[in-house]
């Protein structure tokens, strides 16, 4: 293993040096073409390699990225996953990711890195998910169409097997996107309703699920967790959405891989075992019959 | 516009205001009364439930503790005494028995450990769980529901609506764990 370390460093530091040297150059390439005047000619002489060393640098690095995901990071899932499998060309498709009935359609859809075990006995699968919205912008000189980022970050289907009735929502700033009757609800926890906004077609059902250590649970997780997150508990299923504009299982540029890159990948794997304990989910309740 | 027809709105509208406002006041608060009577109603469904599990659960234990049959035999006639329409307060007496009898159970596992391998016991144990979350929930909603009501009767200018309908403030669900030393059976 140490020795394939090694080798995608080396890897990187080509790629990455890539980038900077055509950073360098292309935007050198800018500077002479505006600021030297008759020799500003010299700056296309600059710009063009640079930009052929941008985007070969570029192409590197990912080309990297996706032999490190294939070749270390699914050992690594199998080794915190039962019968875990990490597929990093593929995601969650569109319907699943609108069975969380809190994030809306959208007109740019793009998914990765599908993960799927179980932890503790409790299945789910989860990936990244990127969510655009066009945007058309009528100007002067014609018209401008442009995609906005409303959602980026991961995407939870657990097995929720505490049978209610009706369906329930805890949302921190989405809205339910299904009409099912939902009836927004006031919980006893002062905070709690101050983080989130709880809809429910069933009163009994969302304080059944929703006990004092099960709110607590969820207000832990919002704050260990930067971003806007939604919960969504629907036929048996416990979905959560992270938007936190985190690309979760990419390397990062300029930082070698280390033993902090495959911590950081760890706490990543982790936060579904927190989510399995903290909410109980593992919990003799919870489980299929 | 004419200062007549201006002085005649202006009446109308200080009139009706008073009006209207009392009638959509007195409607929320009823409705509200309607919530907190719907979810007591789940703490009778949830009570009845929890009850019959645990009368499933007495009945697997006397198997095995023989000798404290006829306490749990007491507890089993004791429903057939439940009235129909019980207040707030014997709901709560209800819920304590109930609790003193799980308790009870629990020692029974204690001293034959035999029991927690029986699939139907194990099986009991893991009912009772869940309508015991069941009766907490109920509990929560009714109290939630009861602190917006309440919250509401004591708020001006809501007060005044309450108070000429006649409605005052309505109790808690609460299971006082003082109260529970009072409850007779014992194990």
């Amino acid at each position: 293993m140490e020795n394939k370390i090694l080798e995608f460093n080396l890897i990187k530091k080509k790629a990455e040096q890539k980038i900077k040297w055509g950073s360098a150059l292309a935007i050198l390439g800018v500077a002479v073409f505006f600021l030297a005047g008759e020799y500003g000619l010299f700056g296309v002489l600059l710009f063009l390699p640079g930009l052929f060393f941008l985007i070969t640098g570029n192409i590197a690095f990912k080309k990297l990225n996706n032999r490190f995901k294939h070749e270390v990071l699914t050992d690594l899932v199998a080794s915190y996953v039962d019968d875990g499998v990490f597929i990093p060309n593929q995601g969650l498709s569109q319907s699943q990711v609108y069975s969380t009935e809190f994030l809306k359609r959208a007109d740019r859809f793009h998914s990765e890195d599908f993960l799927k075990g179980s932890i503790e006995g409790v299945q789910f699968i989860s990936s990244d998910v990127k969510l655009e919205e066009e945007h058309v912008e009528h100007t002067k000189n014609g018209t401008r169409r442009y995609y906005v980022t409303y959602f980026l970050g991961r995407v939870f289907e657990f097995d929720f097997n505490k049978s209610f009735d009706g369906y329930l929502q805890v949302l921190e700033k989405y809205r339910p996107t299904v009409k099912r009757g939902y009836q927004k609800i006031k919980l006893e926890s002062v905070l709690f309703n101050k983080k989130f906004r709880t809809y429910t077609t069933n009163d009994h059902s969302a304080f059944y699920v929703l006990t004092p250590h099960f709110m607590e649970a969820l207000m832990t997780f919002e704050q260990e967790n930067q971003g806007n997150v939604g919960f969504s508990f629907i036929d048996n299923k416990l979905f959560i959405g992270l938007s936190n504009f985190k690309d979760t299982f990419k390397l990062q540029m300029f930082k070698p891989i280390s033993d902090a890159t495959f911590k950081r990948f760890e706490d990543e794997l982790l936060v579904i075992k927190e989510v399995i304990k903290e909410l109980k989910l593992n919990n003799n309740i919870f489980s299929k019959e | 516009m004419n200062t007549l027809v201006i002085v005649f709105i202006i009446i109308v509208v200080v009139i009706l205001f008073p009006i209207f406002w009392y009638i959509g006041t007195m409607n929320s608060l009823r409705q509200l009364e309607v919530k907190v009577e719907e979810a007591e109603s789940g703490i009778d469904v949830a009570l009845t439930k929890r009850f019959d599990v645990l009368t499933k659960l007495v009945n697997t234990v006397k198997g095995y503790a023989k000798h404290e049959a006829e306490t749990f035999e007491n507890v089993t006639k004791w429903r057939q005494g439940l009235p129909k329409k019980l207040s707030l307060q014997e709901k709560q007496e209800f819920m304590q028995k109930m609790d003193a009898v799980q308790s009870g159970i629990n020692v029974a596992v204690e001293a034959y450990p035999e029991l927690k391998a029986e699939k139907v016991f194990s099986n009991l144990q893991k009912s009772i769980a869940d309508v015991e979350e069941h009766l907490q929930a109920a509990r929560r909603l009714y109290n939630s529901n009861v602190s917006v009501i309440n919250t509401r009767i004591v708020t001006f200018p809501t007060s005044i609506v309450a108070g000429m309908i006649s409605m005052t403030k309505k109790e808690f669900f609460e299971a006082e764990s003082a109260k529970r030393e009072d409850v007779e059976i014992s194990f």
